[in-house]
């Protein structure tokens, strides 16, 4: 199961849910952004029972990360009942994002 | 039971993928760890035009990609896992990572290296942002901008001028007064008219918006800080090769390189070392590739021996 592309209202809705939402804001012409996608796929599978894994492509939602103050990216940020919990910038190994999930997620 | 590979491959980078290509063409099990995507440094450059057979150039993230689908149409498999020790003398060769334990008959080790950071806040996000480290992969983004190169060695001096060539001014940022580099670049560095030099100075700070718009740097001596505007900044100051998972283990050059030649063998039999890990003339895609190739026919051989 591939993360899904997903945009400013859907994410609303999701993040609003019971299930956190892990977020991976991306664009396309962002190199760190391509090397941690096949990651984040994987992840999105692995924690497909206790979160949902979705990708917002800065680029076409600008409102949202400028709202979240990301400057950076790419940046991954968690959300729980609509709020921020944490947000984790350029993870430089599938293992860095598995323990920024168990710290989190606890 | 445990799985035993014939073949575990530490690094997914081109290296890494050649070598379990050519094992598992050879029928060999290979497992290859990967800790974030297939490429290594090659994966961050977006454009190779000296990687042979691509007459337009190649996107090394999808070099890389082929290079793993590749070896996997073979039976290679990938395993995202971060490797946190590995003990290499054992029988089988006994490697933990993040994604568990996994156990080799022999290893290739292919961490690569990666260029000295100055170790700046925000660094590695600006890269490809305006922070680079390689002015013969980047240098011609800058075409007619302004650039800083930071470093005073021989790779230095060598960015310096092949930018001064393609941006319309270089500052070359170093914490010495004089270059450290062999005299051969110091005349037609002088020589080029749009060659600044800042002395004895160190880059503090990167500043930037969405892009890198300049650098904060500090005279070593006065201690004064000034802005210098700029549109990149190329970090040449040296690389560091990725061998602390084996450094007490296998044998290392001055420099921190696995000591193996052509063959691709260390002091350890059935370890081998490929791509920029290991000591060599010149560290290139195409000398990765030759690399993995090699070790996997040593490796051949050396599991025929040890049966």
């Amino acid at each position: 199961m591939a993360a899904l592309n997903t945009d400013r209202k859907q994410l609303e809705q999701l993040i609003n849910g019971d299930k956190p939402v892990l977020v991976d804001f991306w664009a396309p012409w962002c190199g760190y952004c391509r090397r941690i996608a096949p990651v984040f796929d994987k992840i999105a599978e692995q924690y497909k029972d206790v979160l949902e894994a979705v990708k917002i492509n800065v680029d076409q939602d600008e409102g949202m990360s400028d709202q979240l103050g990301i400057e950076i990216i790419p940046t991954l940020v968690l959300f729980r009942k609509g709020k921020v919990v944490a947000s984790v910038t350029n993870p430089p190994s599938k293992a860095a994002i598995d323990s920024f999930i168990a710290e989190n997620m606890a | 039971m445990t799985k035993v590979y014939d073949m575990l491959i530490i690094g997914g980078g081109p290296g890494g993928y050649t070598a379990a290509l050519y094992a598992a063409r050879a029928g060999l099990t290979v497992a290859v760890l990967e800790k974030l995507s297939a490429g290594g440094q090659m994966a961050l450059t977006t454009q190779i035009d000296n990687y042979p057979g691509f007459e337009d150039g190649v996107d090394g993230f999808e070099l890389a990609a082929k290079m793993q689908a590749q070896a996997e149409r073979f039976g290679a498999v990938t395993e995202y896992a971060e490797v946190y020790e590995a003990d290499l003398a054992a029988e089988p060769k006994a490697v933990k990572t993040s994604e568990g334990d996994f156990y080799g008959r022999t290893v290739v080790i292919a961490t690569g290296a990666s260029p000295r950071e100055l170790g700046l806040a925000e660094e590695q996000s600006l890269i490809g942002r305006g922070v680079a480290y390689c002015a013969a992969c980047d240098g011609m983004f800058y075409k007619g901008k302004t650039v800083v190169v930071v470093g005073g060695g021989n790779s230095a001096a060598a960015d310096a001028l092949l930018l001064s060539r393609v941006a319309e001014k270089v500052i070359v940022v170093h914490r010495r007064d004089t270059l450290r580099a062999t005299k051969i670049y110091h005349q037609p560095l002088m020589n080029a008219e749009n060659v600044e030099f800042c002395w004895n100075s160190t880059v503090e700070k990167i500043l930037h918006g969405d892009k890198v718009s300049g650098v904060v740097v500090k005279n070593v001596n006065s201690g004064e800080e000034k802005q210098i505007d700029c549109d990149g900044v190329f970090v040449s100051i040296g690389r560091k090769p990725a061998t602390e998972l084996v450094k007490s283990q296998l044998q290392l050059d001055g420099s921190g390189y696995i000591v193996a030649d052509e063959s691709t063998r260390t002091n350890i039999g059935g370890v081998f070392a490929v791509g920029d890990v290991r000591t060599k003339m010149l560290r290139q895609v195409v000398t990765a590739v030759s690399d993995g190739a090699a070790a996997a026919h040593m490796a051949e051989e050396y599991l025929a021996e040890n049966r």
